[in-house]
């Protein structure tokens, strides 16, 4: 139970709370702050479990970004709004940032095998999430012709 | 019908879209949309930092409009709101001059918070992902210090940090790490790591970087490597940057 708090809940409430943080710097207004913060935690959860249980980390950031894109989805088509807002916002907490800055360090301090292979690594992470993202998109798009407007 | 105020329509708003950060099949599908709605053939392109806009006149003259696109963040409210009209406008087509109107008055018109209640959103997001990192309680405050330095610089500092964003990365960058260390050493903050990595979060190009990718699964090549070679001169801005501090402090 201690374990279940602090390895799960905790991460994922800070999660929700800089997520809310980064809505107000995106110009969020009103209750879509909220439904940002809440995907984020959602989808840094579903990274945890994945990582844990399942796979390595590339194959758990796509199953993240996946079940990040379909709430995204939903979303937006229940608010009527576009998808881009939810989807980045939910996003930050999975994206690679201190990958890119720990590759260009290794770049500035001239180590060029560490550079390239966590470079390598930090695409591969990001080409994860997009292509997550892009499959729930494109599906649901095919799938559900009629709400299509509803997304546009 | 005049074309050349639907031109200028369908490209005010398709700058408007580029300005609040949406992305590039948004706003030539948008665009494209808006102007079919109006009886026109329109054709768009759009790269990150120009949109242009073509249209033929009824007489079979071409007419076409181009639109320098500035640096720009993310405005998620412009956004909605232009999402919005351009779907209001593609069922219901109103004239010309007040559609013109309706797009001018987006951007005055927009909710926007005031810039406490960014300078928060700064100090929340670097406080919080420092905790998310796996940092302690007082890394969190330190963070949230370093944080609203980085914010201030970035809202109230283009006077002189400049608008160039490799310039502006940097002395932000620089700002966050030398802080980072100053309260490391005044015994505030305990491990330096999580307190810089939680207040880069909000410089570090790791959206751009997931956008770009799915720019170019989108198959908009051009757009996503565009993106690609800002996201490293970022990054390789913020290594810089935070060594700078780093150097400085060595011999101390």
């Amino acid at each position: 139970m201690q374990e279940c708090f602090s390895v799960y809940f905790l991460p994922c409430l800070w999660a929700f709370c800089a997520c809310v943080g980064f809505g107000l710097v995106f110009n969020i207004q009103g209750r879509g702050i909220l439904i940002c913060g809440f995907g984020a935690a959602l989808g840094w959860l579903v990274y945890l479990l994945s990582t844990r249980y399942l796979a390595g980390d590339i194959v758990s950031a796509f199953l993240a970004s996946a079940v990040i894109g379909f709430y995204s989805e939903v979303m937006a088509r229940v608010r009527r709004c576009p998808v881009t807002g939810y989807l980045q916002v939910a996003l930050l907490p999975l994206v690679p940032g201190a990958g890119i800055y720990h590759a260009m360090q290794y770049c500035v301090a001239g180590n060029t095998e560490l550079f390239l292979s966590t470079l390598l690594h930090t695409i591969g992470f990001a080409a994860a999430l997009s292509v997550g993202a892009m499959l729930i998109t494109s599906l649901l798009r095919a799938l559900l012709p009629r709400l299509h407007l509803g997304g546009h | 019908m005049d074309h050349d105020k639907l031109l200028n329509l369908g490209a005010e708003l398709g700058r408007r879209l580029m300005t609040s950060g949406a992305e590039i099949y948004r706003v030539e599908e948008s665009v494209e949309r808006l102007l079919s709605a109006y009886g026109a053939d329109p054709q768009v392109f759009a790269i990150p930092t120009c949109l242009i806009v073509s249209v033929n006149t009824p007489d079979g003259h071409p007419i076409t409009r181009m639109c320098r696109i500035p640096a720009h963040g993310t405005d998620i409210e412009l956004l909605e709101r232009c999402n919005e009209l351009c779907r209001h406008l593609c069922r219901e087509p109103l004239p010309l001059e007040e559609a013109q109107a309706l797009v001018d008055h987006l951007e005055p018109d927009r909710r926007q918070f005031p810039s406490w209640v960014l300078l928060l959103g700064y100090t929340a997001a670097a406080a919080f992902f420092s905790l998310f990192f796996g940092g302690g309680l007082r890394d969190c405050l330190a963070a949230a210090l370093c944080g609203m330095a980085v914010g201030a610089c970035l809202l109230f500092g283009q006077r002189f940090t400049g608008s160039n964003v490799f310039f502006r990365t940097l002395i932000c960058s620089a700002v966050a790490a030398g802080m980072a260390l100053l309260l490391v050493r005044a015994g505030l903050g305990q491990s330096q790591e999580y307190i810089t990595i939680g207040t880069l979060m909000v410089l570090v190009p790791g959206m751009a970087l997931t956008n770009a990718m799915r720019e170019i699964m989108a198959g908009d090549i051009i757009s996503g490597l565009t993106r690609t070679a800002e996201v490293l001169l970022v990054a390789t801005a913020i290594a810089l940057g935070t060594a700078i501090p780093l150097v400085f402090s060595s011999p101390f």
